[in-house]
């Protein structure tokens, strides 16, 4: 029986070795070619990029993507509520609210830049048109990283609600019927009974929201350029330009070795058991 | 109980016109003449003049419409890569031993998460090598990277809801594994593979960063739209923005009830 199954690896090899030369070989070599420069093994790599400031990108990322997390689990959390009851009218909000993850990323980018223009654009227009004075989105600093989080708000927020959703629809309806009957109003009954039943469920589902966050990339290299930096454009501005390109590869160790971590803390909380036998 | 229904409504409808806003800019900066949207400061709001002159403009703009044709040529090598090989490792591993096929499903796990970009740069250099930078093959090998582990998990999650009956009978009715497999089962999964084939699809067509740094110089469409964007002229490719998006939208919708938000969440390496 034993030999007899493993003859199903078989049907299993081509994808592994797929992944295995595609990904963990060109991993591996990152890491070799980042203590390389002009072929003698050195640590120049790592002293230019953290003079060039990677810190400060290891800590903006996690501005945008912490913040960015935040206002989705907050709105997906609002979507999934309307979306589990069964309103008239609900066919069409559920279709409107998917609406953004059929649209790609850099369309995305690109119509948020013409919104939220410094000069002028769509959102400074409305205001302009109420009588409000228009407003510079882009003005300081944080104010730039708050433009990526908006929009990573705006296209990502619907994949979280679906996620959401999906652990509502698993929580049987008795017991918020039961505690109803009980007299507890729909705000407890939301604290009380459906977070707790969501809570394990949100927490693998967000930690993995979480690395692609981190991975942010083209939305910020379309709306804000290279500055401020984050993770994914400061490794993206050391390759393309010739003179630090060895600095790409330390920054994309450092950035591997992040995700690394938050991938095992992600499978020993379980986050792949879903798929386990 | 009515009086919240209206509240509810209310909150729908605002995050409604929010979800939709950019959509309609986009359509407004298709059909409106440039002199209503993008010449002026404050741009138009509201529909007042119609035109097809920008969509003229943008097909007949050979170096727009390449990149869209590369994107579907990729999109759809992608998806029959991806199908070709999950099907196949979806049906081991269910069929493997808890230990074997558990320790390849974290492998599998760990590659969703790995930063592309950080894939993306050596796999350059060797692309560089082999011939295959910016070429339609090469963009579309880096990309299956990043729907492989999803499609293999949705694929064995197909294959789990099946009674192992099923095949087992055929077996004993003298069908060979080859066959069994192919008659058998490959009908019974069309639904998953399906998903699988559609979510690879959506996902190369959305993927930039394994496109940009694999085929710069012959770019997909995302890229192309970046270029336009970052030389500061951002119209030329507006109205392509569209035309691009809309058969997505209609996937997306169409396919609603089959896109559960685990086979996303999975799906996205990077945003």
């Amino acid at each position: 029986m034993r030999i007899k199954r493993y003859k199903y690896l078989l049907f299993v090899l081509p994808a592994l070795v797929y992944v295995l030369v595609f990904s963990f070989f060109p991993a591996a070599s990152v890491v070799y070619l980042s203590f390389k420069s002009n072929s003698v093994f050195t640590l120049s790599n790592y002293y230019g990029i953290v003079k060039s400031d990677l810190a400060g990108a290891i800590a903006d990322t996690l501005i945008v993507s912490i913040g960015a997390l935040f206002i989705q689990l907050f709105f997906a959390i609002l979507i999934a509520n309307i979306l589990i009851k069964s309103l008239k009218g609900n066919k069409v909000f559920s279709t409107i609210f998917i609406i953004p993850y059929g649209i790609s990323t850099v369309v995305a980018a690109f119509v948020f830049s013409l919104i939220l223009s410094p000069l002028g654009g769509f959102a400074n227009s409305t205001l302009v048109s109420f009588g409000f004075k228009p407003v510079d989105w882009y003005s300081t600093y944080y104010s730039e990283l708050g433009v990526v989080m908006f929009s990573d708000f705006w296209k990502n927020t619907p994949l979280v609600a679906l996620i959401l959703y999906g652990g509502l629809s698993g929580i049987p309806p008795s017991i918020s019927e039961a505690a109803s009957v009980d007299g507890a109003g729909p705000f407890r009954r939301f604290i009380y009974i459906t977070l707790p039943n969501l809570a394990p469920y949100i927490a693998i589902a967000l930690l993995i929201r979480g690395v692609s966050e981190f991975n942010i990339f083209a939305l910020p290299l379309v709306l804000i350029g290279y500055y401020p930096p984050l993770m994914n454009t400061l490794v993206y501005e050391f390759f393309t330009t010739p003179a630090t390109t060895p600095y790409a590869y330390a920054a994309a160790t450092i950035l591997l070795i992040i995700i690394l971590v938050f991938a095992f803390i992600i499978i020993k909380l379980g986050g792949a058991s879903r798929y386990e036998k | 109980m009515k009086s919240k229904n209206i509240g509810t409504y209310i909150i729908a409808i605002i995050l409604s016109i929010v979800f939709i806003y950019p959509l309609y800019v986009l359509v407004l900066i298709t059909f409106e003449p440039t002199y209503l949207t993008f010449d002026r400061l404050y741009p138009y709001q509201i529909p007042v003049v119609f035109t097809l002159s920008n969509l003229e403009v943008s097909f007949k703009n050979l170096s727009l419409v390449y990149p869209v044709i590369r994107s579907t040529e990729v999109a759809f090598i992608v998806a029959f890569l991806a199908l070709m090989l999950s099907i196949p490792a979806g049906y081991g591993l269910e069929k493997l031993t808890a230990r074997l096929s558990n320790r390849i499903i974290i492998l599998m796990f760990i590659v969703n998460m790995m930063p592309a970009l950080v894939i993306a740069i050596p796999i350059s250099v060797y692309f560089i090598k082999l011939g295959l930078e910016n070429t339609v093959i090469g963009i579309a090998l880096a990309q299956e990277l990043v729907v492989l582990p999803i499609s293999v998990f949705i694929m064995l999650g197909g294959f789990r809801s099946l009674p192992s009956d099923i095949e087992n009978q055929a077996l004993v009715d003298g069908a060979t594994l080859k066959s069994a497999f192919i008659r058998i089962l490959l009908p019974l999964i069309r639904v998953p593979a399906l998903v699988t084939f559609l979510i690879a699809w959506m996902t190369s067509w959305d993927e930039f960063t394994y496109a940009v740094i694999i085929s710069p110089v012959k770019p997909t469409f995302p890229v192309d739209l970046y270029d336009y964007v970052s030389r500061g002229e951002p119209f030329v490719a507006s109205s392509f923005a569209l035309i691009v998006t809309i058969p997505v939208i209609i996937v997306t919708v169409v396919l609603q009830k089959y896109l559960k938000g685990e086979y996303l969440s999975g799906g996205l390496g990077g945003v």
